[in-house]
């Protein structure tokens, strides 16, 4: 036809090079990451195996030392423990407490969809820091909760400093992260496949946990590995609420770099975590995979 | 097996009432289509015979027993969906074999129900596949497998073929018609196809606005519509007003803008609409009632040709002849037709 041969005329080959290809796309974004992720991420990498210098952060001299002190130290495990704790636990609350959120929004309808979003996303728009102070006015000694306590009656309670507290306050600023993704993964279920399970003879339960469960699973699943990385790198809800009474992994970090002086010492912690972490977020996608091995690729 | 009931049954969302005082049987073995325009309350009434809405007036009834309260899970009742609703999360098999296993039914039945059930709807080989990995017309006996395999009371279809092409939708079509009859189930259709209605239904209700207007087998519909609106829905129609003169020899005299005709109809007096289909009309200047006209448009359709002819006083008729001979535009012809292939209902709306 004359028009197919029209398209790959001149004017067709100029309309080409108005839409570059598509890695070019990546360029951007990708010399961000290069100039202000790969690059400050290797170097604490190198880092991780100088050696610290008496009055100074690091010498140029390789060692593995510092890895040998973080592996080899039961201290050190312990907080490598007690941050991973931490965070699955946070990870466990925010589905309890998300999932029937998302199913409250994601079965909203008309006006009150809208509203119920702008509710749960509100406390985004003030920082995890301001957010920690204000659970700092309910959950302290002289705080709201223990006044009321005291005026009961009943004594007070140990909310503040101690795992509780940093639970409390991760649970509520991750909450959004895992209720939003939940929430999106429910409204892409078709309404009919629940109606079909009940008309197929299940009751309302036995047709949430066989069809509405399994088929929320993608969002649920995005949505714990994105509360529990944020979790697991936590920094300023267990310094405040914790106080230095829950000493987790990013705390123990940024004390090594910055109060230790501790350079070469303080990467190699911060690799070890780094590791760990890569290493359960890969058995965590390995197993989802084959949990949602029904969707299709 | 049983027939439905539905009783003076009415529902509303908000103000606006989606069906109004239904009142309608399905017979016991029986393929009703509830056929009618987009929102003219068939897919509600389904939701309501299912049991996903609950009336606000009226009574549902299976074969005596009183449903209307029941949830879904205890009517039996077997559907498939318009998007076939399959979950996604589970292979051919484990679709098919859900109802069964929510019964509590032994693995070993289930597997036997489950395989009998896909060679019946020509899935053997399937039984791994999800549903993604299927064809539209293969999800679709999927889905027909799936309420099957329950045994079900009544089967419930929700424009089960709109999502097929078109000529798989012609195969599928008489394929459901055949199970239906062999399996003898009381079946509601729900489509807004009249030709699909035509072709499956036992009985067609036609609905309108959440009131039914009639309900009849398919020639019955076509030939004796109970309103013009219904004679306007199904199939194409010519439209005479007029006045009825008195009966003769058993037929309605009609004075009409084109003249005074002979036709069949319930009604004795009073101002009428003579319906008359474009193939009633032929070319013939001996019938009992004729008509002289000029044709104006002519288009070949293979196998008729479709013509608009204007008759006296501005009245342009719709036929349809057997293309024997060509017909060409400013041609003048005189068209008949017999009493009996006429209909006058009551003038209305």
């Amino acid at each position: 036809m004359a028009r197919a041969a029209e398209l790959t005329g001149p004017e067709t080959r100029r309309l080409n090079r108005l839409s570059p290809p598509p890695a070019l796309l990546l360029v951007p974004a990708g010399l961000f990451l290069v100039v202000f992720f790969l690059v400050p991420y290797l170097n604490m990498v190198r880092m991780s195996f100088l050696t610290k210098a008496p009055g100074a952060a690091f010498t140029h001299v390789l060692t593995v030392e510092n890895y040998l002190r973080v592996l080899q130290d039961a201290f050190y495990w312990r907080v490598i423990a007690r941050t991973f704790w931490l965070a699955g636990l946070t990870t466990l609350l925010t589905l309890i407490l998300g999932y029937p959120l998302a199913y409250t929004i994601a079965r909203a309808g008309g006006r009150r969809r809208p509203l119920l979003l702008m509710l749960l996303l509100a406390p985004l728009l003030v920082g995890a820091v301001v957010r920690s102070y204000g659970w700092m006015i309910w959950l302290g000694r002289v705080g709201l909760i223990n006044q009321a306590l005291r005026a009961l009656g009943w004594g007070e309670a140990e909310l503040m400093y101690n795992t509780l507290g940093v639970l409390i306050g991760l649970v509520h600023v991750y909450l959004p992260f895992m209720a939003l993704a939940i929430a999106s993964s429910l409204e892409q279920i078709p309404a009919d496949v629940e109606l079909a399970a009940r008309s197929l003879g299940a009751s309302p339960w036995r047709a949430f946990w066989r069809v509405t469960w399994p088929l929320s699973l993608p969002g649920v699943f995005s949505g714990a590995m994105l509360v529990f990385v944020l979790a697991l790198s936590a920094y300023v809800i267990p310094i405040l609420l914790g106080g230095n009474n829950v000493l987790v992994m990013p705390m123990l970090i940024v004390q090594m770099l910055l109060d230790a002086f501790h350079w070469p010492l303080g990467s190699a912690m911060a690799m070890v975590l780094f590791g760990l972490a890569s290493l359960v977020l890969w058995l965590y996608v390995k197993a989802m995979n084959r949990a949602l091995r029904w969707i299709p690729r | 097996m049983a027939s439905v009931q539905l009783a003076e049954v009415t529902k509303r969302f908000g103000s606006v009432a989606a069906v109004w005082r239904l009142t309608l049987e399905v017979r016991d073995g029986e393929l009703l289509t509830l056929l009618g325009p987009s929102g003219c309350g068939k897919t509600t009434t389904l939701k309501l015979v299912a049991g996903f809405l609950a009336p606000e007036e009226g009574r549902i009834r299976f074969g005596g027993r009183d449903v209307t309260t029941l949830p879904p899970e205890h009517r039996n009742v077997g559907i498939v969906f318009q998007n076939y609703a399959l979950f996604p999360h589970m292979t051919v098999a484990q679709n098919v074999a859900f109802g069964l296993e929510v019964r509590g039914r032994p693995a070993s039945e289930v597997r036997a129900r489950v395989g009998e059930i896909l060679e019946r709807v020509q899935l053997q080989g399937l039984e791994h596949r999800y549903p993604h990995q299927l064809s539209g017309g293969q999800q679709q006996r999927v889905a027909l497998a799936r309420a099957l395999v329950i045994n079900p009371q009544v089967l419930l279809l929700d424009e089960p073929l709109a999502n097929l092409d078109a000529k798989l939708r012609e195969e599928v079509r008489f394929y459901i018609r055949h199970l239906q009859r062999e399996l003898g189930i009381t079946t509601i259709y729900v489509t807004h196809d009249q030709a699909e209605a035509m072709v499956l239904a036992d009985r067609i209700a036609l609905l309108r606005d959440g009131v039914l207007q009639q309900v009849a087998p398919p020639e019955e519909i076509y030939r004796r519509p109970r309103s013009r609106w219904v004679a306007d829905f199904v199939g194409l129609c010519n439209f005479l007003p007029g006045q009825v003169l008195g009966r003769e020899d058993g037929s309605l005299v009609v004075e009409t803008p084109v003249g005074v005709l002979r036709c069949a109809g319930a009604a004795d007096a009073g101002r009428v609409v003579v319906c008359v289909r474009p193939e009633s009309l032929r070319q013939d200047a001996g019938g009992t009632n004729r008509i002289a006209g000029v044709v104006r448009e002519r288009t070949f359709l293979g196998n008729l040709l479709d013509l608009r002819v204007s008759c006296p006083r501005g009245v342009v008729l719709r036929v349809q002849l057997p293309p024997v001979r060509d017909i060409r535009p400013g041609e003048s012809l005189t068209l008949a037709f017999e009493p009996q292939d006429a209909w006058a209902v009551p003038e209305e709306d």
